[in-house]
């Protein structure tokens, strides 16, 4: 998969730099910091269980979730903006998919395609008040994080929507939890790998695709690249930024869909904070927020190294104080590493 | 009735316990006021409701300094004041109401200790151990179990959050070939493991306990089956409406009210659970 336009069908401008160089030094460094935290699992191996297949199938699960927000935030970030909106969306989604599955007991493709529908109206929302009003991205979606937060919390009433459903005269009855959310927390490929995994992979490909092959894509990397120049060689800037937006409604929504199904309920407050770890893994990637460069390959690289740490200081049973300094200071070490790109 | 948040469930069904113990009182008429853990928005809620001069007035506070001037003024002003689950500095108030975080985990403790006959391997799964609750539901379960051959073979902080707790008790799957029971400080954190050990297989090789016993969590784990026990952690409101009442028909009133807890089990589940002191 590339990471940059190597051919331009339409007259819209190269990225800044030389992509080729660039490329291989980032994927290098990108590389570099994942060798870093595996070494530290082989280092610290807690007592084998490092070296054992579940706590790989463990970690890449964990990482799914948020990993499908750093798809989604990957096309944003190229275009130049952000979005903190993507945890709250992700939040919304839960509950609302919850609430129209379990406890309105719709079918669950329906609450899927409804949900996504919502997520993708978020993104809209946002990408339109970027593009139209000209609010700066961490503005506008930090309103929608506000927003959509609170929106979640009013659509389940403060209290997670779970399989004990109120009936009309106030007792408790359970409900099963829809097939389709079962087999989103089932492990698939004989045991191997979880669901929510394998939809992780295909949103990545289908965004990498998007965003390296795609007319679409080209125009990310533009707008990222020099906004003023995209327009003069008549890039839609409007249309692109706006629909960058809009894939990370949809991802966001997807990925709330996939935690709801792994807890068996809707969690108003879920996803807190997972905007700023996905955030994160897009750049230790190598993905620059000054927007124009990077790509799916190497966000992959960052979600494994965000997620293979995490998984690894738990596994040695760290405890939490040491986990935050451990942590912010790998995302140092990742971040200098990639500073010369 | 001044609340300091309704973003956790538990405060959620506080003043859901208020609301349904009033309604059965047509003469009363409860005002709720939401501070979305604002401190000095709570006090302003306190000076409000005393300047509307309530007949009485509940207060959950967020922080014991900040808010103790604020309902000391309002009960030196002939207003009496409850003051529930988290207490304020002083004596001027009327009546604290709340539950004991330790005697709860010491309870669970003593509970995990009977099942397993005194010896086995625990996970505990903490809640935010910079929070009270965290650290007092687990020093009164290490008290509990204390002197016994019970193992605590790993201990992680779930910050309260079920994804938290599930990760941390994959890892405990990890590392280690058995485990006895899990202790988890919340329902949900006891919820998150059972799906990580029911995801790796493990699930009846193991017993799941949990606190807090909200209705539609906790006390309906139980009832599926997912849950071998849950403990109540009491919210208080209907017992702050009982003791509203008493004040309003003039009746005195204890200076501090502790509330009792309930043990939940498979076996007592459907009558309500099991009182413990």
């Amino acid at each position: 998969m590339s990471e940059t336009p190597q051919s331009l069908e339409t007259p819209a401008p190269r990225s800044p730099g030389k992509p080729g160089a660039w490329h291989h030094a980032s994927l290098a460094r990108a590389l570099f910091s994942l060798a870093l935290v595996l070494a530290l699992g082989v280092l610290f191996p807690a007592e084998g269980a490092f070296f054992r297949l579940g706590t790989h199938q463990g970690a890449l699960r964990q990482a799914s979730v948020v990993g499908i927000l750093a798809c989604g935030l990957l096309p944003v970030i190229l275009a130049g903006g952000i979005d903190l909106s993507v945890g709250s969306v992700l939040g919304l989604s839960a509950v609302v998919a919850a609430k129209l599955s379990i406890h309105a007991g719709e079918p669950a493709w329906l609450s899927v395609l409804l949900v996504l529908g919502m997520g993708a109206a978020c993104g809209a929302a946002s990408g339109s008040v970027v593009a139209f009003a000209r609010v700066q991205p961490f503005v506008a979606t930090l309103a929608m994080m506000v927003f959509a937060r609170g929106l979640a919390k009013t659509t389940s009433g403060g209290t997670k929507v779970a399989t004990a459903v109120p009936g009309p005269d106030g007792v408790l009855r359970y409900v099963e939890v829809p097939p389709l959310f079962r087999a989103l927390d089932a492990q698939v490929l004989g045991g191997h790998v979880a669901a929510v995994t394998l939809v992780f992979l295909a949103i990545a490909a289908i965004v990498g695709v998007v965003c390296a092959r795609h007319r679409l894509g080209r125009y990310l990397y533009a707008v990222g690249g020099n906004e003023e120049a995209a327009r003069l060689s008549g890039v839609p800037v409007r249309a692109t930024k706006i629909l960058a937006y809009v894939i990370s409604g949809v991802c966001a929504a997807a990925a709330g869909i996939c935690q709801a199904a792994q807890e068996q309920q809707g969690d108003p407050e879920a996803g807190v904070t997972y905007e700023l770890t996905a955030i994160a893994m897009v750049v230790i990637g190598g993905t620059s927020l000054k927007g124009g460069r990077g790509g799916m390959g190497l966000t992959l690289l960052g979600v494994l190294t965000i997620g293979y740490l995490d998984k690894i200081l738990s596994i040695n049973a760290v405890p939490e104080a040491s986990r935050l300094m451990l942590t912010g200071a790998i995302v140092i070490v990742a971040a200098v590493a990639q500073k010369n790109t | 009735m001044s609340q300091c948040n309704l973003g956790e469930p538990w405060r959620v069904q506080m003043n859901a316990d208020i609301a349904a113990a009033a309604k059965e009182h047509p003469e009363i008429e409860v005002i709720f006021k939401d501070a979305q853990n604002d401190t000095l928005k709570q006090r302003a809620h306190v000076e409000e409701l005393a300047s509307a001069k309530v007949d009485v007035l509940f207060v959950s506070p967020k922080e014991a300094q900040p808010l103790t001037e604020p309902i000391g003024k309002a009960f030196d002003a002939g207003i009496p004041v409850l003051v529930l689950d988290r207490a304020v500095l002083g004596e001027r108030y009327t009546t604290f109401i709340g539950a004991d975080n330790k005697k709860i985990g010491r309870a669970a403790g003593e509970w995990i200790k009977k099942v397993l006959g005194g010896k086995g391997k625990v996970v505990e799964l903490k809640g935010l151990m910079t929070s009270t609750p965290g650290q007092d539901r687990s020093a009164g379960f290490r008290e509990a179990i204390a002197g016994s051959e019970i193992e605590i073979a790993f201990e992680a902080d779930m910050k309260w959050l079920e994804p938290e707790a599930r990760k941390e008790m994959d890892s405990a799957l990890a590392r280690l070939p058995k485990i006895d029971l899990v202790y988890a400080h919340n329902d949900p954190g006891a919820h998150g493991a059972y799906l990580a050990a029911r995801a790796a297989g493990r699930e009846k090789e193991m017993k799941f306990v949990g606190i807090d016993a909200l209705p539609h969590e906790g006390v309906s784990y139980v009832e599926q089956g997912i849950l071998d026990a849950t403990f109540q952690y009491p919210t208080g409101g209907r017992e702050a409406v009982e003791t509203a009442l008493r004040i309003l028909k003039g009746e005195p009133v204890p200076k501090t009210i502790t509330l009792g807890s309930r043990r939940f089990t498979k076996e007592d589940v459907k009558k309500g659970g099991e009182i413990i002191e």
